[in-house]
C-alpha cells in the first residue's frame, strides 16, 4: 500500500509543480508525508486579498484510501495567520466533512481539497469562531481525524 | 502405461516446482508501479491510484470506472457479505461490484497497450514493453531478471543473462577494490559500488570514479548545464559548464555579477549599520527627552538659570580650561576615538583644533560599536557614554524649550549644571526629611509623657481616697471605743484600744502597700484596663 500512495502523491507532485488554479500554492513538498500550501482568498472582504493562509497536509501510507490530515498552520515568519471561519478553530482544525472518514473519497486529492477550503472561505460571510472555540482549543488533544464533528451546515 | 502416467506426474511437479521457484525469484510485478514511457490521457487514469485502469470496473449505477483492486480498498471498511458495496467515491451513488462489472474489453486493450519501461530499468535492462506484456517480459525474456543457475549442483540464482556462461558461484576478487565476492554479483559491483571503479558519463563520455560520481555530476561534468553567473540578476540563460565561459564572456549581466554582489554585500552591510543606528537614535532620544525633562523642570526657577549660564566655560570662547568640566570632556572625546562624529562647524572653535587633526573622515562606525549601549535612557551621571552620545545626537536641533545652545557641549554642560541642580534638590529634601522626622518623633514622645503623668495623678487621687477611708476608720474605731468607755462601768480597757490601733495600722500599711503596686504597675506603663482592675483590687483588699 506504501508504494501506492507514494506512487500517486508523485503523480500529484509533478501535476502541483506544473500549474495550480489561483490563489493556490505549493509552499514545500520535500517528503511524501507532509506538504505544504498557501491559500488566498479573492473577493472576499473577510480576508484581505493580501493575506495567505498555510495549509499542512499530512499523508498517511494509506492515502488516499484514507483522507490526509489537513489542518491550518500559524507562522510568524512568514507571517501566517488561521482564517477566521465559523468551522475552523483557533489551533488550526477544521471541521469538514470532506475531511473525515465518512466524508472523504479517494478521488480526492490535494489540489481538489484546496480547492475546497478555499471555496469555503471565499463563500464565508461570518466573522467568527466556532461556538466553543476557546474551550475546544484548551482540551483538545486528538488528531483532527479521531475528533467526532457533527457536521450540521450543510450551507458551506 | 502405469509407468506413463507416473512419468507425467513427476514432469507436472517438476514444472510446477520450478515456476514456483521462478515466481519466488521474480515475484509478480506490481503494475502501478511501473513507469510510463508516454504520457497517457487523463481519461483512462483510475481516481483513485492515478494510475492507467488497471483490470477496471465499471459501477453499473453511476458508470463510473475504477481499478477493481481500487474499488476494493475503498470499500474494504464497508463491508457486506453480499459482496462488495459502498458509495461510488466520484459521486457518492450507492453501487456495488456484480459478476457483470468488468468493462468493455477495448478500455482494457488502450491501457495494456500503453508501453512501459521494464521494472529491471534500474539494474540495466533497457526494455520498453506494452504494460500487459511486461510480466511475460520479465518471466521470459529480460536479461536482468533472475533464474537458478544452469549447474547442477550450484541452487543459487543467477541473472538470464549471464546464465549461459555457467556457474558463475565461485570466489573473485575485485581488481579494482581487492573486494572479494562472487563473479555473479562482479557486474552490479563494478557498476554502482565499486569506489575504485571508472565508470563513463553519460553526458559528458567521460570515465568517473564512482566515488568521485556525486561531485562529477554536481560540480565538474563539462556536459551539464549551468545557469549564466548573473542568473540572479537576470539573466535566464543556461550553458553547457564547458561553454559557460564562452557565455559569460558575451553576457553583461555575468560581466556585471561581481560588482554587483559587492555592491549587494555593501548594501547589505550599510542596512545592518542603518539599522543599528536607528535603534540607537531611539536610545538617544528617549535619553535626550529624559534630560530635557529635567532641565524643563530645573529652568522654573530663573535664577539658577542665569548662574548655568555664566558658568559655562565654552560659552566664553576660550579654546582650553584645563581642570575644568569642558576640558575634561573634551580629551574623552579625543579618547574614545570617536572623532569621526565630527560637530557641526560651529562647535570647532570652541575646540581645541590640535586634538580634531587626527580625525578619521571616512571611518564608518563599526556595527561592535553600538553592542555596550543599553536600550533606554541613559544613566546621566555617566560623562564618557554621555558625550559619544551627543556627538551623534547634534544633527537633531535642540529643543527650543531649553533655548539656543552653541554647541552640544554646551548643551552638555547646562544639562550638567541641571543635574548638580538636581542633587542639591535632592539633599534638601533630605534635610526638611530628616527634621520632619525628628518633629515626629518628638511628638509621639510627648505624647506618652502626658499619659504617664495622667496615671500619676490617679494613682495620687488612689491614695488620697485610701487615706480617707483609713481615716474614717480610725474615727469609727474611736467613736465606738468611747462609747464603750461611757457604757461600761469598767474603766477604759486600754488592750482594746491597742487592738484597734494595731487593726487601723495593719489596715494602712496594707494600703499602702496596695498603693506600691499601683504605683509599680503605672511605671510600668500598662494601660487603662490594667489601672482598672488595679483599683478593683485595692478596693478588694481594703
Amino acid at each position: 500500500m506504501a508504494g501506492m500512495s507514494s506512487k500517486r502523491l508523485q503523480k500529484e507532485l509533478v501535476k502541483i509543480q506544473g500549474t495550480l488554479p489561483p490563489g493556490i500554492a505549493l509552499v514545500s513538498a520535500e517528503n511524501l508525508r507532509e506538504w505544504q500550501m498557501d491559500l488566498s482568498i479573492p473577493d472576499n472582504p473577510i480576508y484581505p486579498p493580501t493575506e495567505k493562509y498555510r495549509l499542512r497536509f499530512l499523508f498517511s501510507p494509506s492515502y488516499p484510501i484514507e483522507a490526509p490530515e489537513v489542518v491550518f498552520l500559524a507562522s510568524s515568519n512568514p507571517e501566517r495567520k488561521i482564517p477566521i471561519h465559523p468551522h475552523i478553530y483557533t489551533n488550526g482544525i477544521i471541521c469538514l466533512d470532506l475531511l473525515d472518514t465518512q466524508g472523504w473519497s479517494p478521488v480526492h486529492n490535494v489540489e481538489s481539497i484546496s480547492i475546497s477550503i478555499q471555496s469555503m472561505l471565499a463563500g464565508n460571510t461570518k466573522a467568527e469562531r466556532p461556538p466553543g472555540d476557546a474551550e475546544f482549543v484548551r482540551s483538545n488533544r486528538q488528531r483532527p481525524r479521531d475528533i467526532n464533528f457533527l457536521y450540521h451546515d450543510p450551507s458551506v | 502405461m502405469r509407468r506413463l502416467e507416473a512419468r507425467r506426474q513427476m514432469e507436472e511437479a517438476n514444472f510446477l516446482s520450478s515456476k514456483a521457484r521462478s515466481q519466488n525469484l521474480n515475484p509478480p510485478i506490481d503494475l502501478r508501479m511501473l513507469d510510463y514511457v508516454t504520457a497517457y490521457d487523463d481519461n483512462l487514469m483510475c481516481p483513485i491510484c492515478r494510475c492507467p485502469f488497471l483490470d477496471p470496473v465499471v459501477l453499473a449505477e453511476c458508470d463510473h470506472c475504477f481499478c477493481r483492486d481500487c474499488i476494493r480498498q475503498t470499500w474494504a471498511s464497508t463491508y457486506s457479505p453480499l459482496g462488495p458495496r459502498g458509495d461510488c467515491p466520484s459521486c457518492r451513488t450507492p453501487a456495488k461490484l456484480g459478476p457483470r462489472s468488468a468493462t468493455s474489453k477495448i478500455l482494457v486493450n488502450i491501457t495494456d497497450d500503453l508501453l512501459v519501461r521494464c521494472p529491471k530499468s534500474e539494474d540495466g535492462c533497457k526494455a520498453q514493453v506494452k504494460r500487459g506484456e511486461v510480466q511475460d517480459h520479465v518471466n521470459i525474456y529480460c536479461g536482468y531478471a533472475y533464474m537458478e543457475c544452469t549447474a547442477d549442483d550450484c541452487e543459487l540464482h543467477v541473472l538470464r543473462k549471464d546464465a549461459a556462461e555457467g556457474c558463475l558461484h565461485f570466489g573473485v576478487s575485485c581488481l579494482d577494490c581487492r573486494q572479494s565476492m562472487q563473479k555473479a554479483s562482479l557486474e552490479t559491483h563494478w557498476r554502482v559500488q565499486c569506489p575504485d571503479r571508472k565508470v563513463s558519463c553519460e553526458l559528458c563520455k567521460e570515465a568517473v570514479f564512482n566515488r568521485e560520481w556525486d561531485t562529477h555530476s554536481r560540480e565538474t561534468c563539462p556536459a551539464i548545464s549551468i545557469p549564466c553567473p548573473g542568473k540572479v540578476f537576470g539573466c535566464n540563460s543556461r550553458s553547457k559548464r564547458s561553454q559557460a565561459d564562452v557565455h559569460a564572456k558575451s553576457c553583461t549581466f555575468a560581466k556585471l555579477t561581481p560588482m554587483l554582489t559587492a555592491m549587494q554585500q555593501r548594501m547589505d552591510e550599510q542596512e545592518a549599520a542603518q539599522k543599528v543606528m536607528v535603534r540607537k537614535l531611539e536610545v538617544l532620544e528617549g535619553g535626550f527627552q529624559a534630560v530635557q525633562t529635567i532641565l524643563s523642570t530645573k529652568q522654573e526657577d530663573p535664577d539658577q538659570v542665569g548662574a548655568d549660564e555664566s558658568r559655562i566655560p565654552l560659552l566664553t570662547g576660550r579654546p582650553h580650561q584645563r581642570g575644568d568640566s569642558g576640558g575634561m570632556l573634551d580629551a574623552m572625546v579625543v579618547e574614545t576615538d570617536v572623532g569621526a562624529f565630527v560637530f557641526p562647524p560651529p562647535s570647532s572653535s570652541s575646540r581645541p583644533s590640535s586634538e580634531l587633526v587626527h580625525v578619521r573622515a571616512g571611518a564608518s562606525l563599526p556595527p561592535l560599536y553600538s553592542a555596550p549601549m543599553a536600550p533606554g535612557p541613559r544613566p546621566a551621571d555617566l560623562p564618557e557614554p554621555f558625550t559619544m552620545d551627543f556627538d551623534m545626537a547634534s544633527p537633531f536641533p535642540p529643543p527650543a524649550a531649553n533655548g539656543p545652545y552653541i554647541s552640544p557641549l554646551h548643551h552638555l554642560l547646562s544639562m550638567h549644571e541641571s543635574l548638580r541642580d538636581e542633587m542639591s534638590r535632592m539633599s534638601a529634601a533630605l534635610q526638611e526629611l530628616d527634621g520632619r522626622q525628628s518633629m515626629q518623633a518628638l511628638n509621639e514622645n510627648l505624647r506618652t509623657r502626658e499619659e504617664i503623668s495622667y496615671m500619676a495623678a490617679q494613682v495620687a487621687g488612689l491614695s488620697r481616697q485610701v487615706h480617707w477611708l483609713t481615716s474614717a476608720q480610725l474615727q469609727r474605731q474611736q467613736h465606738g471605743g468611747a462609747g464603750r468607755q461611757a457604757a461600761g462601768a469598767a474603766g477604759p480597757s486600754g488592750s482594746d484600744i491597742a487592738g484597734a490601733g494595731a487593726g487601723v495600722e495593719a489596715a494602712v500599711s496594707t494600703a499602702a502597700s496596695a498603693l506600691r503596686g499601683a504605683a509599680r504597675i503605672v511605671n510600668a506603663g500598662q494601660g487603662m484596663t490594667m489601672r482598672r482592675g488595679l483599683s478593683e483590687e485595692g478596693r478588694t483588699k481594703l
